[in-house]
């Protein structure tokens, strides 16, 4: 084993004399996330601020004069433009409009009658401030509607119950805390299974691969190491880069959604119980930790499959044009493990590398199942234990070393 | 002492054409021994089969066939063992550019089992042996083809072996390093060490060697001072003998 320890040391002697590659593996992913979710958060306020601080431009066609006196005694929410050039459509496109309306011209003979007038909306639904528009507008006619309603009501001496059989009161049960809570737990998973992959992959083809390019392999094999040694000490380094990374990722994590969580139970006061719980999930260190137990398989497993690819290859590219396949299976299952229902399937904890994603998911949720976790731990183990195996006596051949 | 005893070593390539596996004979039945204090030249075109010998004395390849004693230990038995008896610099320029000669002898003296005193007092001497002490503590990324060498020769003989192997020493290096590298060859052999070195420069050989060995398609051909093999072909020069060497492997003689 001392061997493989000198060879731990030395690549992360060379590591740590790179200061670039440092900084991008150990400090970004600590600024990663807090960084992220500040953005995040500030760009998503400021920019609902901005839309809903603004009145909606509304180009209004109406002759018989029922809505203009309405919407113009609520400046706060609508402005009644002239009408632009190159026709209303392309000025919502254009945004330089959020909606036009145009109103039946007997619209005041119909209300006079007790008929139903009709009226046109136009807006963008892929733009957010045309589809607010809307929204208000169909506030604005909801209360028009109970005045008018109430009038007529009136009219024929009914009472104003009349109109209004029933009465829904709703009451909130989570909040936005409580959402934001179940979707960091749906993707979190994900970008730790992919961040171990290919937090150790470039690692892994820089000591294997890398080392066989530059001509410094031969050199290696060349002292009295014996080799079993020396593939077990760039396994080991390969392992303990995407732990750290892993690692990393989850802490900074761990590190924003505590940041989000004070700044969510200040914001809302004693009412945030249910989403701070939701949250609390995630920075739970229990949570924390047994998502860890699952990863070092995980990424032993990993681990074994880089060096494998890297060792086999004759150059950089050639290992990374290798490698590249198996992250876009880790992010194909990863993406698959996002995919709401899934956890239904009942196969599915049989799959290696996405049983992991899963259970991980499920213990952020708070719907863990102790055997489907030791299933994937299990399985996840037998996988690198297997790998370890083969990667050693695979890389033993003086073919996978001299390659020609 | 290096002792060879009917080598032969095969490698399996497919043919990109007709997919079918094809076998390489590197190296045919090649015997030889090398004397401590000795040094030999192994000489002979790319692809000869010098550097698949060199590397199957120095423990990184097993032959197929014969066998391979260095200092009396079987490296097919004993592999660590014998590679710490033997000091190998490939034919590759190229050293860990990351570090500074200084840690890179630091870390292999550890690889090679030696004391760190030692191992950094020998390095040392190395480097300033070498003309190369005041670049001790200077990152490799930006030394010439030269000064990598040096540092790698230096790398080769950290652990004192009893046995060194120097393929293509002085291949892109300048004239004054390559003489640098050649005068440390002399001490080498002054010091009792066995020196095995191919190459395909053939006057540096006559200089320095006290055997030669002139290696084609695998197979070694004469094996004695460089003079008796002249006088032996009857030829004034051993690029001389080269060519006629070639002439009868595209004859089909040998």
């Amino acid at each position: 084993m001392r061997g493989a320890l000198l060879i731990v040391k030395k690549e992360f002697m060379e590591l740590s004399k790179d200061r670039k590659t440092m900084f991008f593996t150990f400090l970004m992913p600590l600024i990663l996330y807090p960084l992220l979710f500040t953005m995040m958060n500030r760009l998503g306020s400021n920019d609902e601020a901005r839309r809903l601080g603004r009145p909606s431009r509304v180009l209004l066609t109406d002759a018989s004069g029922a809505l203009a006196p309405g919407l113009r005694a609520d400046p706060r929410h609508f402005k009644l433009v002239d009408p632009p050039e190159g026709g209303a459509r392309q000025a919502i496109l254009n945004q330089r409009l959020e909606l036009a309306l145009e109103v039946d011209p007997e619209a005041s003979d119909r209300l006079a009658r007790f008929e139903t007038f009709p009226l046109k909306a136009l807006y963008d639904r892929s733009d957010e401030t045309s589809a607010l528009a809307l929204d208000r507008l169909k506030d604005f006619l909801k209360q028009q509607d109970t005045l008018w309603v109430q009038a007529r009501l009136r009219a024929i001496q009914a009472g104003p119950q009349l109109a209004v059989p029933t009465r829904l009161e709703v009451a909130e049960a989570g909040d936005m805390g409580l959402t934001l809570g179940k979707v960091i737990g749906s993707f979190l998973p994900y970008l730790l299974v992919m961040m171990m992959y290919l937090g150790s992959m470039q690692h892994g083809i820089y000591v294997t691969a890398g080392e066989k390019e530059r001509g410094t392999l031969l050199s290696l094999l060349a002292t009295s190491l014996p080799r079993n040694q020396i593939i077990l000490g760039k396994l080991l380094y390969i392992f303990l880069i995407g732990l750290i990374t892993a690692l990393l990722h989850m802490s900074s994590m761990a590190l924003a959604v505590g940041h989000a969580m004070a700044g969510h139970a200040a914001a809302a006061g004693p009412g945030a119980a249910a989403s701070t719980g939701a949250l609390a999930a995630i920075a739970n260190p229990v949570t924390m930790g047994l998502t860890f137990v699952l990863m070092v398989p995980l990424g032993l497993f990993f681990s074994n499959f880089i060096l494998l690819g890297g060792i086999q290859a004759r150059t950089t590219v050639e290992a990374g044009t290798a490698l590249a396949p198996g992250s876009f299976v880790v992010i194909f299952l990863g993406v698959f493990s996002m995919a709401p229902g899934i956890e239904k399937l009942r196969f599915l904890p049989f799959v290696p590398v996405l049983n992991v994603s899963l259970a991980i998911r499920k213990l952020f949720s708070q719907q863990a199942s102790a055997w489907e976790y030791l299933v994937a731990l299990g399985m996840t183990i037998g996988l690198a234990a297997f790998m370890t195996w083969l990667s050693t006596r695979m890389l033993n051949r003086e073919s996978a070393i001299f390659k020609v | 002492m290096i002792q060879l005893t009917d080598l032969c070593k095969a490698f399996t390539v497919k043919d990109r054409k007709t997919r079918a596996n094809k076998r390489i004979e590197a190296v045919r039945g090649l015997s030889l021994t090398v004397q401590p204090g000795e040094i030999y030249g192994l000489l002979g075109p790319n692809g000869a089969g010098k550097s698949t010998t060199l590397r199957m004395i120095a423990g990184l390849m097993r032959p197929d066939a014969g066998s391979i004693g260095i200092c009396g230990v079987d490296p097919a038995r004993e592999p660590e063992r014998a590679r710490s008896l033997v000091g190998y610099l490939s034919s590759d320029l190229s050293v860990y550019h990351r570090f500074t000669p200084r840690e890179l002898l630091r870390l292999f003296g550890e690889f090679q089992g030696v004391e760190a005193a030692v191992a950094e007092r020998r390095g040392l001497h190395l480097l300033e042996r070498l003309a190369l002490l005041d670049f001790a503590d200077v990152r490799m990324e930006g030394f010439s083809s030269g000064q990598k060498q040096k540092v790698s020769i230096a790398r080769a003989l950290l652990h004192d072996p009893r046995v060194v192997i120097f393929d293509e020493p002085t291949t892109g290096l300048d004239v004054l390093t390559a003489k640098t590298v050649l005068d440390l060859l002399r001490i080498m052999k002054a010091e009792g060490r066995s020196v095995i070195v191919s190459t395909h420069v053939l006057p540096m050989v006559d200089g320095i060697c006290d055997r030669v060995g002139i290696i084609f398609d695998g197979v070694l051909h004469g094996d004695a001072p460089p003079r008796e093999l002249l006088t032996r072909w009857g030829v004034p020069s051993l690029d001389e003998v080269f060519f006629k060497l070639a002439a009868d492997a595209a004859g089909g003689g040998a």
